[in-house]
């Protein structure tokens, strides 16, 4: 029945029509703030108090230059980048050998190792920021870069993703490398680490981005801002210019920005990522 | 055995007499594993029992040789402490709407974004942002937006006439507005698990319900739903989780106030904590929250064993 049918097209047709405008919709929704706060930060301060406001973006530059100028930024900045760096590499390093040690090679209580790093999910962070408060003054690392690098240099869910990785990798190419003459230390970093790029990527990525954007942990173990990352900063910064909004929104923009570069670059990848942990705690 | 493992395995053997250690050999997988394990015993397993300990004492957490053991005194504390109640009471309203929140929204959103085409790929995109941006930063976007002053939404509510609510300033709003901001930035993560759990539900199964003449909601209720109910309960549960743990947005946006109205159990155990240097009360309510916590965890698993049988 062609009308029928056509009916049923036009339904469908328009059912499409009418989610994706609501798609459209609840899209502008949620990326509205990051474009009310690019706003804000070009507007001068007049502008911003006035009322019907104005949703166009102004020309004053000048809050930049301020904001820049009330704070540390720089040494927030390559804090941040060295704290993120260096947890970056301790994680894929423990992570790595630690994967290969459950993936590849066999031993008694392999099973029971797992389970126990696994079960670590369970160990909720806040519960934490007592009792390591107390082991980091133990060992006078309150207020340094090692209380926020060591803690987080292990991470469950990049032991998992390597894990799942060897556990792939084809028992061939073990056998070829054993036929070489290959020690364990020889095949990890030759055959292993390449192969294992992907995975060793996403979980950078992931290291780095929480460690950017990591807040409660940095904010409790220091107190010197020569020592801080970014977002305390910028909540120091909100602390003592909270009625400056042009100036405050300025900041916003220069500090999320390199955060969300690196988000736009690799978000196929965070996506992948992100859709992996359901497997590792799925179990 | 194929004739390749014949000719492989005395070649093999002669190594291992040599000394050699096959990649396979397990004797020195604890060494590989020393550097993972040290720190998570150091700084997660090690802690974890260390809490339950410190929550007997009254602890001095600027020289903890002055902590003095009091039993169960910080229990018997916490459980006639008003301030405990009223924060059991706000995380529930918090932990409850976001949980609810973000599974009805997640799967609404991951509905509207799960067919292809080049709006919806942006919009998925505008969608996770968020959830990769700072908390501090996006936050501060926020008190700005409900600023009672100036802020958007009271401009909004001016220009519609409506009377103006304070927003962060309201008792009666600050909570809505926390809980609102919450579902903003985490919302992506939702929609990212459900979109991977939408991906495994038969494609076969929904075509056929759609040629047997099904309305697109009865082929969501009766054959997209039941197909994700473990993805649907690993959010309930992950979502629960994270928001009993929520700290960033709340110091922020609210400071737990005013008055109390934004001040959950996890802003409560900062706050005895690190503020008023209530070590061992904060380390019992830390005890609290991981039981209710590992409570979760454990009905998670129950439930995704039970479904994989």
């Amino acid at each position: 029945m062609p009308a029928g049918a056509g009916a049923a097209l036009w339904r469908k047709r328009s059912r499409r029509f009418r989610s994706g405008l609501l798609a459209l919709l609840i899209g502008i929704l949620f990326a509205f703030p990051f474009y009310w706060v690019i706003v804000t930060s070009f507007s001068s301060t007049n502008r911003v108090y006035q009322f019907p406001p104005d949703f166009l973006p102004g020309t004053e530059a000048h809050n930049y230059s301020r904001a820049w100028a009330g704070a540390t930024w720089v040494r927030f900045f390559l804090n941040t980048l060295f704290i993120a760096g260096a947890t970056v590499a301790l994680v894929l390093v423990t992570s790595l050998l630690a994967g290969f040690a459950l993936g590849v090679t066999r031993f008694k209580g392999r099973e029971l190792v797992l389970f126990a790093v696994l079960s670590i999910l369970m160990i909720p962070k806040v519960v934490l920021l007592i009792p390591d408060y107390v082991v980091l003054s133990k060992l006078h690392w309150l207020d340094t870069y090692w209380a926020q690098i060591v803690p987080w240099g292990a991470s469950v869910f990049g032991i998992f993703l390597l894990r799942q990785f060897f556990n792939a990798l084809p028992q061939e190419l073990v056998e070829a490398a054993e036929l070489d003459g290959a020690s364990q230390m020889q095949f990890l970093r030759t055959i292993a680490m390449p192969l294992a790029r992907p995975a060793l990527v996403t979980i950078g990525l992931y290291i780095f981005i929480a460690s950017w954007n990591s807040f409660l942990w940095p904010f409790i173990m220091t107190s010197s801002p020569h020592v801080q990352p970014i977002e305390v900063g910028l909540s120091t910064f909100f602390g003592t210019n909270g009625t400056d909004w042009t100036g405050l929104s300025a900041a916003v923009v220069f500090t999320t920005l390199p955060v969300m570069i690196v988000f736009m670059f690799a978000q196929r990848r965070l996506v992948e990522g992100a859709s992996a942990t359901t497997g590792a705690t799925k179990g | 055995m194929t004739a390749v493992d014949a000719v492989v395995r005395p070649q093999r053997s002669s190594r291992r007499r040599a000394g050699r250690i096959g990649i396979r050999d397990g004797r020195f997988a604890l060494l590989y594993l020393s550097p993972a394990l040290i720190v998570f015993g150091v700084f997660t397993i090690g802690p974890a029992l260390f809490v339950l300990y410190i929550s007997l004492f009254d602890w001095n957490l600027l020289n903890s040789s002055l902590s003095t053991f009091t039993g169960l005194h910080n229990y018997r504390a916490l459980g006639s402490s008003a301030d405990f109640w009223h924060s059991i009471v706000a995380s529930v309203y918090f932990v409850g709407c976001v949980v609810a929140g973000s599974t009805v929204f997640g799967l609404g959103i991951a509905l509207l974004l799960s067919s292809r085409g080049l709006v919806r790929r942006v919009v998925r995109l505008a969608v996770l942002t968020p959830y990769f941006t700072p908390l501090v930063a996006t936050s501060i976007v926020w008190v700005w937006i409900f600023n009672p002053q100036y802020g958007l939404l009271d401009s909004l509510l001016r220009m519609l006439h409506l009377p103006m609510v304070g927003w962060l300033q309201s008792t009666t709003w600050a909570m809505p507005a926390v809980i609102f901001y919450t579902l903003w930035h985490d919302l992506g993560f939702t929609v990212i698990i459900f979109l991977a759990g939408l991906a495994t539900v038969s494609t076969d199964l929904r075509e056929a319900a759609r040629v047997d003449g099904a309305r697109y909601r009865h082929e969501i209720r009766d054959v997209v739903l039941p197909q994700l109910t473990q993805t649907i309960v690993f959010v309930i549960v992950i979502t629960t989780i994270d928001s009993l743990q929520a700290f960033t947005q709340i110091y922020t946006m609210t400071q737990g106030g005013p008055l109390q109205a934004t001040t959950t159990t996890g802003f409560l155990l900062y706050q005895e904590s690190f503020v008023f240097f209530h070590t061992g009360f904060g380390a019992a309510i830390a005890v609290v929250l991981f039981a209710v916590i590992a409570l979760f965890t454990l009905l998670q698993l129950r439930v995704s064993r039970s479904r994989s049988q």
